[in-house]
């Protein structure tokens, strides 16, 4: 079944209204950023700069219309600012930036930067014992990154138990380099680790137990073994739809196939 | 000749005393000179090992996590190595650090330029709400990273293993003011760093054959005081820049760049446009690099010979 047809559709929307958007890349992710909002994250709306709030980071920033529907479904992002991603003069663009968005915690788009950076919030707050939770996105394409394998390293010899970090296991790499063996290379840089569906529920259940997450004395990697384009036959795998945007009859198909 | 490294040392033990936001982030580097920090304040020390791209993301997740964060290790590695990541991770994302780098342009001298780094002040000087700071004394830095390390922005220190040994003349040193350090009317020469003892001898040189040399000291190449470049170079129409950094986006341009449009003047620049390959002593180096005050001045000369009617 399918999880979150409405955030797809809106994805969808909005990304032909703008002609700008990694539509198969959004759909990847869309299940598992919602769970995380849903289910695991503590903030308030009072607390965009509150130094106790649990963070996430979208490493993968190419997949930023999937953060934007769900920090809107949360009542983070209003709808006047999500409808006006990728107009002139928007805050919201193909990446997203912190500086410009409350709640938008990492300006990324260059791979690479959001994990080790969430690294490091999860250090400091480790250092403060905030108690707080740092959940990064990253995909498997963005594992070609060495700064990805240097910070999976500091953060498992930090002993940093209060860092998640999600793989969208979408065999994006393998168009290219394929990356083998996902959970064993995590699990040798020192990680627990589990291997789920992303886009189902009780998968994302099993995965994101608090009790679970909080009795870690280990980094925790979810591999997620996602479908680029999930729920939209045509959109699935690797191909021209990574970056375009659907004309006026691809969108009827596209909705058809979401309703 | 003096190394800054233990003033380092020092100053960022004094104010981890009393900041408790101050944490250190070395790259397999400095660990016996920064004992004592280490040992007063063990949970905000990290040597984080040799991943130098990584170790600047770790440590802007550090400041977003509410901790100012003191970067450290070589030039080349800390900046050339991990630009990208300071330009997006602190730069685009507006977080602050203070980055710490030692062997200047080419102090290590003898293991080759592999630890040299020439264009790491332009690198960072182009990222917007950042400063360049680059000391030629103990004194020197001490005063700037204090007055400067809770700013805005990515700061830089570069910090030499040579200092000048001017050390009278450069106190009170204070970001975006330069400090004439010889009077003169007829050439103005202008350096930066470690670099003032080159531009003292040749001034010297100058002096004794009778032409009248005013030396400007630059120890903050961002942000740049312009004024006292301009109101020396429209006394004497000459500007002559001594410096190890690139001659891309290096201490002549920027004077230029300062005073262009509003003054005509002859320039000579001494900068460093290839690799100052082999190995031996500081001076072999600079000789290398036609840094030597005799060449330097023998081209001084040559120019200001021909210049005159």
């Amino acid at each position: 079944m399918l999880l979150n047809n409405e955030l797809r559709l809106k994805i969808v929307n909005l990304a032909t209204g703008a002609g700008e958007g990694h539509i198969p890349s959004s759909f990847s992710i869309v299940d598992l950023i919602d769970h995380v909002y849903g289910n695991v994250l503590r903030i308030e709306k009072n607390q965009a700069n509150d130094l106790k709030r649990d963070y996430f980071i979208l490493s993968k920033g190419h997949g930023a219309l999937a953060l934007y529907v769900v920090l809107n479904k949360y009542g983070f992002l209003s709808d006047e600012d999500l409808n006006s991603y990728g107009q002139r003069d928007s805050n919201l663009g193909g990446h997203p930036d912190r500086v410009s968005t409350d709640f938008v915690e990492a300006s990324t788009g260059s791979l690479g930067h959001g994990f080790p950076f969430a690294v490091g919030i999860a250090l400091g707050n480790q250092v403060r014992n905030y108690g707080n939770r740092v959940i990064a996105l990253l995909g498997d394409g963005e594992c070609h990154e060495g700064s990805v394998w240097e910070a999976a390293n500091i953060a498992a010899n930090q002993g940093l138990n209060n860092l998640v970090a999600i793989v969208d296991w979408n065999e994006s790499a393998m168009q290219l380099m394929p990356i083998d063996m996902m959970a064993e290379k995590w699990e040798s840089f020192g990680w627990d680790v589990i291997v789920i569906d992303g886009h189902s529920k009780s998968g994302l259940n099993y995965a994101f137990d608090l009790e679970l997450l909080d009795g870690k004395t280990k980094p925790y990697a979810v591999i997620a073994k996602n479908i680029k384009g999930r729920g939209v036959p045509f959109l699935e795998g690797h191909g021209v739809w990574h970056h375009k945007i659907p004309n006026a009859h691809e969108l009827e198909q596209i909705m058809e196939a979401l309703r | 000749m003096t190394s800054l490294r233990p003033q380092f040392a020092e100053t960022i033990s004094r104010i981890g005393n009393i900041d408790s936001d101050l944490f250190v982030v070395v790259g397999d580097i400095s660990h016996g000179l920064l004992s004592e920090f280490r040992e007063n304040h063990p949970s905000r020390y990290r040597n984080i090992g040799i991943c130098e791209p990584a170790m600047i993301s770790v440590s802007a997740g550090l400041n977003a996590a509410g901790f100012n964060p003191v970067i450290h290790t070589i030039a080349p590695f800390l900046i050339e190595r991990s630009f990208e990541q300071i330009k997006l991770d602190f730069g685009y994302q507006k977080f602050n650090c203070n980055l710490i780098s030692v062997g200047s342009s080419f102090d290590y001298v003898k293991l080759g330029c592999s630890h040299h780094s020439y264009i790491d002040v332009a690198l960072i000087a182009s990222i917007e709400d950042s400063k360049v700071f680059i000391p030629g004394s103990k004194n020197e830095f001490d005063t700037l990273f204090t007055d400067n390390y809770q700013s805005s922005g990515v700061k830089y220190f570069r910090l030499t293993e040579n200092g000048h040994g001017f050390d009278g003349l450069t106190n009170d040193a204070v970001a975006g003011k330069n400090i004439v350090v010889r009077q003169g009317t007829e050439i103005t020469i202008v350096t930066l760093g470690p670099s003032l003892r080159t531009a003292m001898a040749v001034s010297d040189m100058l002096e004794k054959d009778g032409i009248s040399v005013e030396v400007i000291y630059v120890h903050s190449f961002k942000p740049f005081d312009a004024n006292s470049i301009l109101e020396s170079v429209s006394k004497t129409g000459a500007l002559v820049s001594i410096s190890q950094l690139s001659t891309v986006g290096g201490l002549g341009s920027l004077c230029v760049n300062a005073i262009s449009g509003k003054v005509l003047f002859d320039y000579l620049n001494f900068e460093i446009d290839s690799f100052i390959r082999g190995y031996g002593e500081l001076e072999d180096l600079q000789n290398r690099a036609n840094h030597s005050p005799e060449h330097i001045f023998s081209k001084i000369v040559t120019t200001f010979e021909l210049r005159k009617p």
